[in-house]
């Protein structure tokens, strides 16, 4: 074997700290070594040429590139060496940057380090081998999980494109937070106005189908050709008949259930369409205040019901779709303020949430806009808004700041004053956040034209005066305690991850962080990709999002898939398991602890034996580590592969 | 009928059906058990009981997959069965497990250090309270403490955990001290240094005869023992203690989680290395971390052969 050496400067970054003229002077002497030189950036157009020639010239069957880590230009560096007319896995880099130059300063050490590295890449290229992609064909179709704004985006942006889409909404309506929200910063348009034709168009798209209370059960294949089980829950409606018509809302004799649409402000039927621009806009019920599931006999609705909709016996339907790709989009929920002691805890009825007072500014809630104290129906006069309400608060393990709430909280107090002109409000606030286009102009409005007074400070204390609710707080800046009373205190609640991310990221088999938002493949150049081909992300499920970036990401989500589905067939990564039959004993250790499933087990001449099933293995090398035979090895990763750098290592 | 009596007529009745029996009969001398292939049902007046049955036998098992056999069993061979049964390396069906309860084995090394040279040893008898041996400078006799295993000792499974027949009344677990734990203890409170030197002493005794790996019941490579195997290339055929004692490492590591601690690895050693410590000390951190026992329940998931994205004792996130 003939190998290349060609030893990165990187600028000044590697070359400062690596003698690495000395380091290919080094890797000359190394077996097989039979070129080796510097190179100013070998990522550059004349870096790679020159290698290419090297290549070409001195009959190299293979390359070390000895730079920065292969997270970034393993790739670049492949299709160099495949434009040289080799096997793109006949390169191995070592990583002198990252590794070496970056962390150390001692010159001699590192050139030491630097050409041991080398050494380890070379004994590994040794024992490569041309490895070859299969190519398989795709479903050009595409899953959309969540149907709020960034959802809805990508299910739009996907189906104008030309794909098919299924929406799956866990909830009886698309529309998600946005569709909570009374008026949007920073141009305090109405929510329901942008976001209802968005909506509309969803429903009459002929390209989207859309499962409305329904969520993901179990998902399996891979990239291109994925088959999702999706569990469609009983509505006890069926909404193929169902018209929308809301007449047995009317109807229902039982009007306290639980109004989640609303946040629990005001009550409902159990029978119920959650808000009138709902998409779909049909009717559900809650099992647990029905009338005919608690006591048995009521069926008030199915004799009202124009159309002989209502179906008590309904059970939920488990559907199975195939798809290509899978967009995530499910948002976030919002924390738990009771778990603030100080704040009430919940008892108090005058201290809400954030979004519990969005439904309270809208023309559609249950106080049909007019801003009303829940406890006493009485119009406030003092508002105080408390910010990072279980944000940047490490005491209650949420020590990251949820983005957008400095803003809503200021779109807040300005919609306070523009319903009831005679209000005041307080926003106590740790910092402002508001680095969007147009958004310190508009937090600036609300204390300039609005006249809300911001107090820089936490709120030790929220409780009851007569009918009314002292807040105690600090004020940092006069390096004084204040205390408001106040007629209603409103929460800006911080973001969390949805309920069940955890869950549906391992079935989605992406990671997720400690706080439940699924991880992008790179937070900087790869947001909307996840580690698991095939699967995106979109809006708040990935981190605190507001609508802009939401929408944004629903878009860049969507041209994603586009992009991957313009490909006519997709290649699978040669870089996975292969089990040698002939040292397997058929235990299924491996098939066990696969967590792709990638791994089945079969019958060859009668005795078991197991297979790895190539465009499912994602060359995790679980099942390789499993395998006390070595049975199975990970191609470019095998036991020898890996014995050989470490002996190298250990011997020189 | 005594137990043992019954077991051999349930035996007989079973053999027709079964390719084999395997149990134990008397061996080349009196102090030697070696275990018995009975085929037919004549063969099973051969069969013996004693505390001389030192030998699992489960580790003849997976050599019968596919065919139907019978097993006499002690307690702790009674794991390797079952482990073997989760591993699917045995079919349950295609087994009969004759089971008896055991009050402890005898360990040679602890017999033939009290008699001297054990190949003088020209009868053996034993009671309730230890060991008789006859021997040229006449009769040796060994308390029983002095003579057992010491897995017996404090053993926790005199009865086979599975069996399909199992007389006699079951036995209560053993009371005595702990031996292997002291023995871990020890190991434990020294210098990593002085550990390694140690082991490096222990290991260059090693004749690299792989008699620990063909005693283990678990050890299910067949002819593909990576120790032997040049590709891939774990271990090289240099004669050095740290070769020796990689292979040690290797067999420990495949037995995480799996090891029923029957102790055969140690007893099969001609050179008496105690390599059992290694086992002990994984089977306790697997323990620790996942509340598991290898062995015990056929039923069970070793926690080595799942994948779960967090583990309950594992806080990866919090390193
Ligand atoms: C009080 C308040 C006021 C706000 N005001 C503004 C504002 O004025 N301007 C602005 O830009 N932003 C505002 N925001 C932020 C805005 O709400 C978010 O940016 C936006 O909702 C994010 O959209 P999304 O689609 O990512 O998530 P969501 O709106 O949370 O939508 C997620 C959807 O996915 C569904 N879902 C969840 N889990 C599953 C599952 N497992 N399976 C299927 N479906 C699932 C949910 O039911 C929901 O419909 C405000 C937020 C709050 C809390
Ligand atoms: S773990 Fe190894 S021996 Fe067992 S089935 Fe898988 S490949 Fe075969
Ligand atoms: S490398 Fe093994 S465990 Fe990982 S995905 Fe492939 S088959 Fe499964
Ligand atoms: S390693 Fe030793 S103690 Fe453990 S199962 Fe194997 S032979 Fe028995
Ligand atoms: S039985 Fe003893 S001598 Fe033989 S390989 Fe094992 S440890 Fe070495």
């Amino acid at each position: 074997m003939k190998i290349g050496v060609f030893v990165c400067h990187c600028g000044s970054n590697i070359e400062a700290t690596v003698d690495t003229a000395s380091v290919a002077g080094t890797a000359r002497a190394f077996p097989d070594v039979a070129y080796a030189t510097d190179v100013m950036y070998s990522c550059s157009e004349p870096g790679q040429d020159g290698i290419i020639q090297a290549v070409r010239e001195k009959g190299l069957d293979g390359v070390v590139v000895a730079s920065c880590s292969p997270r970034m230009h393993e790739t670049t560096f492949r299709r160099a060496v495949e434009r040289a007319g080799l096997n793109r896995y006949m390169l191995e880099m070592a990583n002198i940057r990252e590794h070496v130059s970056w962390i150390g300063k001692d010159r001699e050490a590192n050139t030491n380090k630097a050409a041991e590295l080398v050494r380890l890449a070379v004994e590994k290229l040794r024992r490569n081998r041309a490895l070859f992609p299969k190519s398989f064909d795709i479903t050009r179709r595409v899953l959309v999980i969540g149907g709020g704004v960034a959802g809805i985006q990508a299910a739009l942006d996907c189906a104008d494109g030309g794909l098919d889409v299924v929406l799956v909404e866990k909830t009886s309506s698309i529309g998600g937070k946005m569709a909570k929200l009374d008026k949007t910063f920073p141009t305090v348009d109405c929510s329901s106005c942008i976001l209802g034709p968005k909506m509309v168009d969803v429903a009459q798209h002929e390209r989207i189908a859309l499962h409305a209370y329904a969520e993901v059960e179990e998902i399996g294949g891979y990239v291109g050709n994925f088959e999702v089980k999706i569990r469609k829950k009983a509505t006890f409606v069926d909404w193929s008949l169902c018209t929308g018509c809301g007449l047995c809302m009317e109807k229902c004799p039982s009007r306290k259930s639980h109004d989640a649409f609303n946040e629990g402000v005001g009550l409902t039927t159990a029978i119920n369409i959650p808000f009138p621009q709902a998409i779909p806009k049909k009717a559900l019920i809650d099992a647990r205040f029905c009338r005919q599931f608690l006591k048995g006999k009521c069926g008030v609705c199915a004799k009202v019901c124009p159309s002989g909709a209502i179906r008590y016996e309904m059970e939920d339907e488990v559907i199975t779709e195939k798809v290509g790709a899978i967009v995530t989009a499910t948002g976030f929920d919002l924390f738990d303020h009771t778990k603030y002691g100080e704040y009430g805890g919940g008892r108090y009825p005058d201290v809400i949430t954030s979004l519990q007072y969005e439904r309270l500014l809208s023309a559609s809630g249950p106080t049909g806009g007019h801003v009303k104290r829940p406890s006493d129906g009485r119009e406030p006069r003092t508002v105080v808004f408390v910010q990072c309400v279980g944000s940047r608060d490490t005491s209650v393990d949420r020590p990251y700041c949820s983005g957008f709430c400095c803003m809503y909280t200021a779109k807040q107090a300005i919609l306070t004053k523009d319903h009831i002109p005679e209000s005041q409000s307080y926003v106590f606030y740790m910092d402002i956040r508001a680095p969007g286009k147009l958004y310190d102009e508009f937090t600036r409005r609300a204390m300039e034209e609005y006249g809300a007074r911001y107090v820089r400070g936490r709120v030790a204390m929220i409780y009851p005066k007569g009918d009314r609710l002292l807040v105690r707080g600090a004020d940092t800046l006069m390096g004084e305690q204040v205390e408001i009373e106040a007629d209603l205190v409103v929460l800006a609640v911080g973001a969390e991850a949805a309920a069940g991310s955890p869950a549906l990221a391992e079935k989605l088999r992406i990671s997720y962080d400690k706080y439940g938002f699924f991880m992008e493949s790179h937070p900087k150049l790869r947001p909307v990709e996840t580690n698991t081909a095939g699967v995106y992300l979109a809006g708040a499920c990935q981190g605190p999002k507001d609508i802009p970036s939401s929408v944004g990401q629903g878009s860049a989500a969507a041209s994603k898939v586009l992009g991957l589905f313009s490909r006519q067939k997709l290649e699978s990564d040669p870089q996975i398991s292969q089990v040698n039959q002939r040292r397997c004993v058929g235990c299924g250790k491996c098939a066990l602890t696969c967590p792709f499933g990638a791994v089945k087990m079969i019958d060859v001449r009668g005795e078991p034996k197991a297979e790895v099933i190539e465009t499912v293995c994602q060359g995790c090398g679980i099942c390789a580590v499993t395998c006390p035979q070595g049975a199975v090895q990970l191609e470019h990763f095998t036991d020898n592969q890996i014995l050989a750098e470490v002996n190298a290592l250990c011997q020189s | 009928m005594s137990p043992f009596e019954t077991l051999k007529e349930k035996i007989r009745e079973a053999l027709p059906g079964l390719d084999c029996v395997i149990g134990w009969r008397q061996g080349f001398d009196p102090l030697h058990a070696t275990p018995f292939f009975m085929r037919a049902p004549e063969d099973v007046e051969k069969l013996v009981w004693s505390p001389l049955c030192v030998h699992n036998l489960s580790t003849y098992l997976p050599s019968f997959r596919g065919k139907k056999v019978g097993i006499v069993l002690k307690g702790c061979d009674s794991r390797g069965v079952i482990e073997l049964l989760q591993e699917k390396l045995v079919e349950r069906e295609n087994l009969v497990l004759f089971g008896l309860p055991c009050s402890g084995v005898a360990d040679l090394t602890k017999l033939g250090r009290a008699a001297g040279d054990l190949d003088r040893v020209s009868a053996v008898a034993w009671d309730e309270a230890g060991f008789t041996l006859a021997t040229p400078r006449g009769e040796v006799r060994v308390a029983r403490r002095d003579a057992l295993a010491d897995k017996c000792l404090s053993c926790q499974f005199p009865n086979a955990l599975e069996a399909d027949h199992l007389p006699g009344d079951p036995l209560p677990p053993a009371t005595g001290p702990d031996l292997g734990d002291e023995e871990l203890a020890a190991l434990e409170a020294m210098a990593p240094a002085d550990l390694m030197a140690r082991w490096a002493a222990e290991m260059s005794r090693c004749i690299r005869c792989y008699a620990c790996r063909n005693a283990c019941p678990m050890c299910v490579c067949r002819d593909h023992c990576i120790a032997q195997s040049r590709d891939p290339h774990w271990l090289s055929q240099e004669d050095s203690p740290r070769e020796k004692l990689m292979f040690q490492l290797i067999h420990t590591m495949h037995l995480a989680g799996r090891c029923v601690e029957c102790g055969e690895c140690q007893r099969a050693c001609p050179v008496d290395i105690p390599i059992l410590a290694l086992r002990r000390k994984m089977n306790r951190v697997v323990r620790e971390l996942f509340d598991y026992q290898a062995g015990l329940d056929s039923q069970a998931v070793p926690p080595l052969f799942t994948f779960q994205v967090e583990e309950a004792n594992i806080k990866e996130r919090k390193w």
